[in-house]
């Protein structure tokens, strides 16, 4: 990634008392796909609006190549948009859609000295750049269609292209796949990289679908209650969440409770596990993320814990179960298959283990208890003497 | 037992129809009647159109209804779809609020609307006369009107305020339908706020903005409560001015009009309704638009075709301004004269002609009864400068002081008015009065429907003719038929009398004798041979004998009333001087002769009195019948039994009405 082109400092935002932002500190490189993702209602797409300039922060700044552009409107920003439900004009074909952004830019008269002189786009180059345009996205042959007579996809396409052919330095999108089924959402995600790195532009991806951020972002920034709860590469996300909001957002995971005995070491269930983390302090309770593809079934016996098989679901690639680990339910995605009732062993390896600090957010999610009606159980989580024994 | 069923509501659903739609049928049918019946077929013609084109009180009320509704529509259109952006962009709950603000002025009463608009202007014009007073006195630099009347620009005012909800209504819908994210799309493409609004706003909800406008436009058109109470003396609208022919009778023409009004909002309305059958169709399985369609839009999109749909938008704002700038122009430059008289109570040929010979406009109203003249003029909405009321009313008006006195030296023409017709008891000095016509109050009859010929006020209260008797629907006239019967005078302030006399009408109307109470209804009952006897004003006889040649007339042996009606001018009238030119004009024999002919009422004027029938002859190509002659203008030794109304003290107005609501009318 090459040098920064946006900073957002210190944005806060809030209606009517109630803060939106809070706090948010945030750079972004040029020709970065960055994602903002996070749960609705977290703030992204009130970030993504002040970046565009349709929402003017409460306090803090947007800096974009280093100039302060808050007051600055929409219409003079280097930046266009593709709106959620995309937004074309439902009056202009799409060719008028497309050359909208082109008919109302006027540049510098080059025969006028002064260069107070504004000349229009001449209607040859419009239509040059239009045409181009639309065969980048594939929708060559559709000028002269409404916008509504097209699919969902194409209408994507044109709202992307009405964007693009403005030349923009950023390109916003605002759940620009919400509105497509799944196949087609799976196909627009590659699209959307490919013309990402056709263009060269950075790319600011608004979403609250986890596995689009991390299909197609160079950087994702999570979001929660109007703060940055993690920024980094999908791998990084994903592997080394921050906090267990994000373990929990990203992917499926297990999160339970346990206590940091020295670095390498982690204890939980009153059990010894290896693994790679350290900088904590000695004996500190921390929260254990373990997703449950790192999850091996073992014999009961090898088991470094044993549980009981409380449900198992058939998802095609592989098995979810539910297994029940002294009232804390456990999600355990495997090929093998293990019957409801089964006793199992699991083991788990150094790297399949993940350490967080204890946050706000502990305690509240990456327990499976709703996928069985076992809920008494929950408060005997404490580990007891037999089954210790038993493993022992 | 279905197929019953489905008959059956066939059957009702056709009488539906049949009950709405009959009455403007025969209207329509009616308004080709070559006759001027309208009950009575006499061929197709289409005379009454030819006829319409020659009234010029319909004609300047076309022009005035066309003007203050494509005025008010182009106003409220764009002082509605701005309301209606404003709306929209508030939070949901004080929309709703606003929104429910809006729709109460659509479900409102328009009479309270009317009233109530009619009353804040007037309120305004009171407090802008004393502030323009005060501003006038400490400057001199500007002179500001002090005197503000009700006229076009409150009739505009008033149909701008009652059009914008329905703009908002129906612009509104078309913005909660649009994507809200398509003017942050617009700016985001390089459009300010404005250029969002012009490019991509107004495209999407223009089929709110047009469908609201066609509404607005409708509603103005078809407006006449609330232009009633607005539009003041100097204006008139086209329902107005199609009410006050009704007065009399529904003429063919009246007929040939109200056709005419009919196909307009009728057209309006199918325009209307197939745009949003359109657009509907559109949104529902959005067809690509015709080849011919997408042709004329191509063609307009080129650069050529913009200029050409520009140059067409200015030629049409061009040409507005114009009509307003004309418009303007005509009301402030010209001097101007206000009069109310009664419906058919002039020979239009002479505004006509004292417009061309003066220069001065002639704002010619209508007025239903001296009655409601005067609480008209009460109200403060009745700002004419003259106005033709009866002997009566004329006296009660002097005595409160509503009238203005008059310089006899502007009218040389009143020494035209016969000696007798001078000084008579409801303005004893002669100093506020024109006399304009006079006549008496008889009985007509249907010979065929009596067994001999009626003689006597004893008619109106005889059981033989049960079910065919009509009373007038005023007290004083009511009331005057049975004092005249009892042979006490019209004017007697004796409460034993008058409870006689009252006793007389309820015992009829008990008896059934009394088929309705009625006005200007008469002349349709009578005509059309529905009743058999009527008491009524004699010079309206001769109209209706043109239709139905079995009336008869008769001023009863008991004696009658006798009316004169008088011009007088109104205190502080704005255009005294045109008022007094107005009034030596009618005086004239000339204007005499020609409205005795048109309303047949007897004229003041004795030359014309006297001329009349050689006027006729040379008019008709045939002698005037002598007994007609009479009915138009008695002898002497008639009226000398007649007696005119004077005005009754306030305890005996009072005993009348309430012997009025007694009877219940």
């Amino acid at each position: 990634m090459s040098k920064e082109l946006i900073r957002l400092r210190n944005l806060c935002m809030a209606y009517d008392d109630e803060l939106v932002l809070d706090n948010l500190n945030l750079y972004i490189n040029d020709k970065e796909f960055l994602t903002l993702l996070g749960p609705s209602g977290c703030g992204k797409t009130t970030t993504l609006r002040m970046i565009g300039g349709f929402a003017t922060p409460t306090s803090g700044d947007v800096l974009f190549d280093g100039v302060r552009i808050n007051d600055v409107p929409p219409h003079q920003r280097q930046i266009n948009t593709v709106f959620q439900k995309y937004a074309l004009f439902p009056h202009l074909n799409v060719f008028e859609n497309v050359a909208f952004g082109l008919r109302m830019q006027r540049r510098p008269d080059p025969s006028d000295a002064s260069g107070k002189r504004k000349l229009k786009i001449p209607e040859e180059e419009i239509r040059t750049r239009v045409l181009e345009m639309l065969e980048s996205v594939s929708l060559k042959g559709f000028e002269n269609r409404r916008t509504d007579a097209l699919s969902g996809g194409q209408q994507q396409r044109v709202a992307i292209a009405r964007a693009l052919v403005n030349r923009p330095k950023v390109l916003l999108l605002d759940e620009p796949l919400g509105a497509l089924d799944l196949k087609l959402r799976k196909d627009m995600q590659i699209e959307l990289k490919r013309i990402q790195q056709q263009v060269g532009i950075t790319f600011i991806y608004v979403t609250h679908d986890q596995e689009e951020a991390l299909t197609m972002s160079d950087t994702i920034v999570v979001m929660d209650k109007g703060s940055i709860q993690q920024i980094g590469t999908p791998e990084d996300i994903y592997n080394e969440p921050k906090n267990a909001f994000v373990a929990d957002f990203i992917g499926e995971s297990n999160i339970i409770d346990g206590v940091m005995l020295q670095d390498n070491l982690v204890q939980m269930y009153g059990r010894k596990f290896p693994c790679l983390d350290g900088g904590f302090k000695e004996n500190e309770p921390v929260d254990v993320v373990i997703r449950p593809e790192d999850i091996d079934i073992v014999p009961v016996e090898q088991g470094q814990l044993t549980g009981t098989v409380t449900s198992v679901t058939f998802k095609g690639m592989q098995y979810d179960i539910i297994v029940d680990f002294r009232g804390f339910k456990w999600l355990i995605q495997t090929t093998d298959h293990s019957p409801a009732g089964a006793r199992i062993g699991i083991k788990i390896d150094p790297d399949g283990i993940h350490v967080m600090k204890k946050s706000q957010y502990s305690g509240m999610f990456g327990d499976y208890s709703s996928f069985s009606d076992e809920y008494d159980e929950l408060d005997a989580a404490e580990p007891s003497e037999e089954e210790s024994g038993d493993e022992k | 037992m279905k197929r019953r069923n489905s008959a059956l509501s066939r059957v009702f659903t056709a009488l539906v129809f049949v009950f709405l739609y009959a009455p403007i049928f025969l209207l329509i049918i009616f308004s080709f009647n070559a006759g001027n019946s309208n009950i009575v077929w006499s061929g197709f013609s289409l005379n009454w159109y030819r006829e319409l084109l020659h009234n010029r009180l319909i004609l300047r009320s076309v022009y005035t209804t066309l003007l203050v509704s494509l005025l008010a529509t182009a106003i409220a259109t764009f002082a509605g779809t701005f309301a209606a952006i404003g709306f929209y962009s508030l939070r949901r709950r004080q929309r709703n609020l606003l929104n429910t603000v809006n729709n109460i002025p659509m479900m409102n009463a328009d009479i309270v609307t009317g009233v109530a608009m009619c009353l804040f202007f007037v309120a305004f014009f009171g407090l802008w006369s004393d502030f323009a007073n005060w501003f006038n006195g400490v400057q001199h630099f500007i002179e500001l009107p002090s005197r503000l009347t009700l006229g076009f620009g409150t009739l505009l005012i008033a149909h701008v305020a009652f059009n914008i909800p329905y703009v908002i209504l129906s612009v509104g819908p078309k913005l909660r339908q649009m994507d809200k994210n398509l003017v942050d799309a617009a700016q985001d493409l390089g459009c300010t706020w404005m250029q969002a609004f012009w490019k991509v706003i107004l495209p999407e909800i223009k089929p709110g903005i047009v469908s609201g406008a066609l509404t607005a436009f409708t509603m103005s058109v078809d407006d006449f409560i609330i232009s009633y109470f607005t539009a003041g003396s100097s204006s008139s609208t086209l329902a107005m001015t199609i009410y006050g022919m009704t007065k009399k009778r529904v003429t063919p023409e009246i007929n040939a009009v109200s056709t005419l009004l009919f196909v307009t909002v009728l057209l309006l309305l199918v325009i209307t309704n197939l745009r949003e059958a359109r657009l509907e169709r559109m949104g529902a399985d959005a067809p690509r638009r015709s080849r011919t369609a997408e042709r004329i839009a191509m063609a307009f999109s080129t650069p050529k075709g913009r200029w050409i749909q520009r140059g067409g938008a200015g030629v049409l704002a061009a040409g507005f301004l114009t009509a307003i700038i004309l418009l303007t122009g005509a009301t402030n430059s010209h001097p101007v004269v206000n009069v109310c008289s009664w419906g058919e109570y002039i020979d239009e040929e002479l505004i006509t002609q004292f417009e061309e010979e003066t220069g001065i406009a002639v704002n010619y109203q209508t007025a239903e009864s001296n009655e409601a003249l005067y609480s008209l003029l009460k109200s403060g909405a009745g700002d004419y400068d003259v106005i033709v009321p009866s002997d009566y009313m004329i006296s009660q008006l002097i005595e409160e002081d509503m009238l203005e006195k008059l310089d006899y030296g502007n009218i040389p023409n009143f020494s035209l008015i016969s000696e007798r017709f001078r000084n008579l008891p409801y303005d004893p000095q002669n100093e506020y009065t024109v006399p304009y016509a006079w006549g008496t109050v008889g009985i007509i009859y249907n010979t065929t429907m009596v067994d001999e010929p009626i003689t006597s006020w004893d008619a109106m209260f005889d059981s033989r003719y049960q079910g065919e008797v009509l009373m007038f629907r005023n007290s004083r006239d009511a009331m005057a038929t049975a004092l005249l019967k009892l042979g006490y005078s019209l004017n007697t302030t004796d409460e034993a009398e008058l409870r006689e006399a009252f006793q007389l009408l309820q015992d009829a109307k008990s008896r059934g004798v009394y088929q309705s109470f009625v006005m200007d209804e008469i002349f349709q009952k009578l005509e059309g041979a529905n009743a058999a006897v009527g008491a009524y004003y004699a010079g309206d006889y001769i109209s209706m004998l043109e239709n139905n040649e079995d009336l008869a007339l008769v001023i009863p042996e008991e004696g009658s009333n006798w009316f004169m009606d008088a011009m007088c001018v109104l205190k502080d009238a704005p255009h005294k001087e045109e008022a007094e030119v107005w009034m030596n004009f009618i005086a004239s024999t000339e204007a005499n002769l020609a409205n005795m002919d048109f309303i047949g009422y007897a004229s003041p004027n004795e030359e014309a009195l006297a001329q009349y029938p050689a006027y006729y002859e040379e008019l008709y190509g045939e002698p005037l019948d002598p007994e007609i002659y009479e009915i138009m203008a008695v002898p002497q030794e008639i009226l000398d039994k007649c007696e005119a109304y004077l005005v009754l003290p306030a305890e005996t107005r009072k005993l009348y009405n309430d012997l009025w609501t007694e009877l219940g009318i």
